[in-house]
């Protein structure tokens, strides 16, 4: 019981990544595996500044401030990365995206590497370093605000896409970019707009999954986000809910398999996961048929 | 063929070609075969083993290019595979098991390997496919390389007497690498080749060419994991004992590897050579000590080589944004410009098909009607397309309903209608692209029993209103493509030219050089099929159609886009294709003077109902045909509005 708990809250905590694949998906058509790495970057900034203080005004991040950190830089280079890179590949074909965003990531890794060296860094505790236990399953504070999150994620962006004047430009985008923008829709908002969120939710992702481990190293949030890659397509790429649903179902079968066997297994769960979902329902659980 | 061409042209298009081949060629060749052997470094086993580590990356990155470029999927679990072939090769020769074998071993298990990660590539055209790829490569981090057993740490093994030193793998390596060039070399002009551009471009129509694109995508995947595995196995060589270290077959080298492909330019093998030496090669061989830019006292800056790593992630970003087509594509732009500079720039031949005398061009074309068919399919008939209470249903919506009409042998049989009445719906129903119900008998053969590709080789060729065609290749290449059917040697055997395989790619030239010069095509035959006017791109598709060999031609709106002189002279081929060559035609067509000119019978569609039939004239003069087309009110007045 105990391991679906804790399941659950890596789930949750993939799902914040898996929301802002799919929000980028949705209204860009790219499917962004960068969505560790951008938030990372950021947390090794925030932890830098923790340490040693901003450049210049010498201030002293607390641990809290380390995640708006994250979450801020995650935004900016979204926002960056989406002007000048993402805006010029959306009426190419989609592999290009991909790979763009494959680029940004070994960027963002490589830089970590290079300035921050090979050293891990040693993640605090943003959201206090209590513990809680449920059902047997002890949880750090980080894991029921990721659970807390997610759930406050799915509510918000149901309701930002359904109800809002802007979640209407966003499905208009969705349909066809050359028709809303002839319509007067601000594509280009939409367009930025996805990333913004892509990285704040990258930004969260990292603060409050780095402290579970108790270490930030390159790659290491890439590695989580091929999880919450996993949950996207599981849950199918072009629905919220779906990419919720599938990080939990990803975030529980990796927890069972690695406590049943070893955590090698969990590994090789995720893998028969995806692969079983793509051969026998390949749009995803809640994808539509538009995926195929 | 005579050519018009003077020969000092052919001979400057000629060098013009050789040029940029040459020039990327040579340049690898300094990286791979000059560089290494300079005083600087053949004395150190290090460099050897550096370079030999290129020769694998190069080779791991050029089997992936197979999938990237030619079929359209991008795998992300390449190192994987890598890792996968060396411990494979390492535990099959760790097994004494002789060396030739191991190696062919490695490259079977690596591409079985290749084939199941790919299967997804079966149910899903998207993106996905690469995720199930990455997740493949997760679980080969944590689970597969974790494993002393499956590693093979334990297993001993020696390399071969004729490889003994750094240096002669090295050599060995280069081997490696030429076959791997010959393969590519052989897929690209092999069905193989062909079928898998066509499954990355217009994958739903492949069936149209008697291509299975499931296997074609699987082919590509098995092809791509062998040359990884002949990649693994040059590196369980170099490494001549158990691996310890499995880093390089990360998650991090697998994204590096993709970058490689595209910094290099995907389809381009010396581009992709470069570049695998720059990400790989380069940042070992400058360490620590760096490269110093500028001289003595304008020494501007120091590359390090744990830099290089980081400068190819930004240009991967960059080769995305600003140069798709990479190094490779980056030559042939600093080519064409030099050669345009000399003035050898070969002329643009004239894009439009030379007026061809067509009762002699028939009669050259003859054998293009010599092609294998069973038996009971040359038995003479009278009706060869029988249509019988033919219905088609997308959800809510009739497309056709209830349609039952026939196509008599040596008739070109129009059918017209306005948009949306069904007409292009019927032919996808004869192609089963169609979920369709009733009957369609070919010769009395049901269609409908038969899967899409194989009713092609029953005698059956058709167009498409939008061109269903690989735009990047050349004419002749989609000439061939539509062959496809003919090519009956299996795919992988072509690219190994065993059996069959280099005589029957030979006769389907032939076919297809006559195709073109009864359409007035061959002097655009090397061209970029994308690179023509539409009016002969849409003349091209129907050059391709008749090479394939059919009895029964099915045009979709064969003259849209034309105007108004070259509609009437294809009207004139409709013709001579029927007399001359003794085709069956049924054309899609808006233009109704055209098929008054041309149709012996007519059928007229609306609404996915069939409304009218009769000889053109009949059919034209009925009022609910007037209607359909020009309205009521000009069905009152007897069409005397138009």
């Amino acid at each position: 019981m105990s391991e679906i708990i804790i399941g659950l809250a890596a789930g949750a905590a993939y799902s914040l990544m898996a929301v802002g694949v799919v929000v980028i998906y949705k209204c860009t058509r790219a499917l962004s595996i960068a969505q560790g790495e951008i938030g990372a970057f950021g947390l090794f900034y925030g932890l830098r500044w923790h340490d040693r203080g901003l450049p210049i005004v010498g201030w002293h991040l607390s641990s809290f401030e380390t995640l708006l950190a994250a979450v801020v830089l995650g935004a900016l280079i979204g926002i960056v990365f989406e002007r000048f890179v993402m805006r010029a590949l959306v009426s190419r074909p989609p592999l290009d995206g991909l790979i763009a965003t494959l680029g940004l990531a070994l960027f963002l890794a490589l830089a970590e590497l290079k300035l921050f060296g090979t050293n891990p860094a040693k993640p605090g505790h943003p959201v206090g370093s209590g513990r809680v236990t449920i059902l047997g399953a002890t949880l750090i504070n980080e894991r029921l605000v990721a659970l807390a999150l997610a759930g406050i994620t799915a509510v918000g962006i149901t309701l930002f896409f359904n109800r809002t004047k802007f979640g209407l430009a966003v499905l208009a985008t969705t349909s066809d970019p050359t028709v809303a923008k002839i319509l007067g829709v601000p594509v280009n908002q939409v367009y930025r707009f996805a990333w913004i969120l892509g990285g704040v939710l990258s930004g969260l992702a990292a603060a409050l999954l780095s402290p579970v481990f108790g270490s930030l190293v390159p790659f290491s949030q890439t590695r989580f986000a091929l999880a919450a890659l996993a949950g996207a397509v599981v849950g199918g790429l072009d629905s919220v809910e779906g990419a919720i649903l599938g990080s939990l179902l990803v975030g529980v079968v990796e927890s069972v398999t690695s406590v049943a066997l070893d955590p090698g297994w969990g590994a090789v769960a995720i893998l028969a996961l995806v692969l079983s979902t793509l051969l026998i329902r390949p749009q995803g659980l809640l994808g539509t048929s538009a995926l195929v | 063929m005579p050519s018009s061409e003077p020969v000092t042209d052919r001979i400057r298009a000629l060098v013009a070609k050789r040029v940029v081949a040459v020039g990327a060629v040579a340049l690898a060749g300094v990286v791979l075969i000059v560089l290494p052997f300079q005083p600087l470094y053949h004395v150190t086993n290090t460099a050897a083993n550096i370079y030999t580590g290129v020769l694998a990356v190069a080779i791991t990155a050029l089997g992936l290019d197979i999938l990237v470029a030619r079929t359209g999927q991008l795998s992300l679990a390449h190192a994987a595979f890598l890792g996968i072939a060396e411990i494979s090769s390492i535990g099959l020769a760790g097994r004494s098991v002789p060396w030739p074998l191991a190696i062919m071993g490695a490259m079977a298990i690596t591409a079985a390997v290749s084939v199941a990660v790919g299967l997804p590539s079966l149910r899903i055209r998207g993106l996905q496919v690469a995720i199930a790829t990455l997740a493949f490569q997760l679980m080969c981090e944590k689970r597969i390389f974790t494993s002393l057993t499956l590693t093979g740490s334990g297993y001993q093994f020696t390399r071969p007497s004729f490889i003994a030193t750094d240096r002669s793998v090295y050599l060995f390596g280069l081997a490696c690498l030429a076959v791997t060039l010959v393969v590519r070399r052989r897929l690209a002009v092999t069905k193989a080749g062909r079928t898998f551009l066509a499954v990355r471009d217009v994958e739903r129509r492949t069936p149209c060419f008697g291509v299975e694109a499931g296997t074609s995508k699987l082919l590509a995947y098995a092809v791509s994991g062998a040359l990884v595995g002949l990649g693994g196995a040059l590196l369980a060589l170099r490494e001549n004992g158990p691996v310890t270290d499995f880093q390089a077959f990360g998650l991090l080298p697998s994204l590096q590897l993709v970058a490689i492909v595209v910094i290099g330019g995907a389809g381009s093998a010396a581009g992709i050579v470069l570049a695998a030496f720059f990400t790989s090669g380069l940042p070992l061989l400058l360490g620590d000590k760096g490269i110093g830019v500028g001289i003595g006292p304008l020494h501007v800056f120091t590359v390090h080589g744990d830099t290089l790593p980081l400068v190819a992630a930004a240009l991967l970003v960059l080769a995305v944004r600003f140069q798709p087509e990479g190094i490779g594509g980056g030559l042939v732009k600093v080519h064409d410009r030099l050669n345009e500079v000399l003035g050898l720039a070969p002329p643009k031949p004239d894009p439009s098909p030379r007026d061809v005398d067509l009762i002699e061009a028939a009669g050259h074309a003859e054998s293009l009607r010599v092609v294998p068919r069973a038996m009971s399919l040359t038995l003479p008939v009278r009706a060869l397309l029988e249509a019988d209470g033919v219905s088609v249903r997308y959800g809510g919506i009739n497309a056709l309903t209830d349609i039952s009409l026939e196509v008599r042998r040596g008739e070109i049989v129009g059918l017209i209608g306005a948009n949306g009445a069904g007409k292009s719906t019927f032919f996808n129903a004869v192609s089963g692209f169609a979920p369709t119900t009733g009957r369609i008998t070919y010769r009395g053969v049901s269609l409908l029993d038969r899967p899409p590709s194989r009713r092609t080789s029953l005698g059956i060729a058709r167009t498409f209103q939008d061109m269903g065609l690989v735009r990047s290749e050349t004419v002749k290449e989609n000439v061939l493509l539509v062959q496809n059917w003919l090519a009956r040697y299996p795919g992988a055997s072509g690219i190994l030219g065993l059996g069959q395989s280099l005589g029957t790619e030979k006769d389907l030239r032939v076919r297809a050089d006559l195709a073109l010069e009864l359409f007035g095509l061959d002097h655009l035959a090397d061209e970029r099929l994308g690179d023509l006017p539409y009016g002969t791109m849409r003349i091209a598709e129907i050059a391709a159609a008749v090479a394939a060999g059919p009895d029964l031609l099915l045009l979709d709106e064969a003259t849209a886009g034309l105007g108004p002189e070259e509609s009437h002279a294809l009207g004139d081929r409709f013709v001579a294709l029927r007399d001359e060559l003794g085709l069956t035609l049924v054309i899609i067509e808006h233009h109704v003077p055209l098929v008054a000119r041309v149709c012996d019978y007519c059928y007229c569609l609306e609404s996915g109902q069939l409304i009218a039939e009769g000889s053109p004239a009949q059919v034209v003069a009925q009022p609910r045909v007037i209607e359909s087309f020009l309205g009521r009110a000009a069905a009152a007045t007897g069409g005397a509005a138009s």
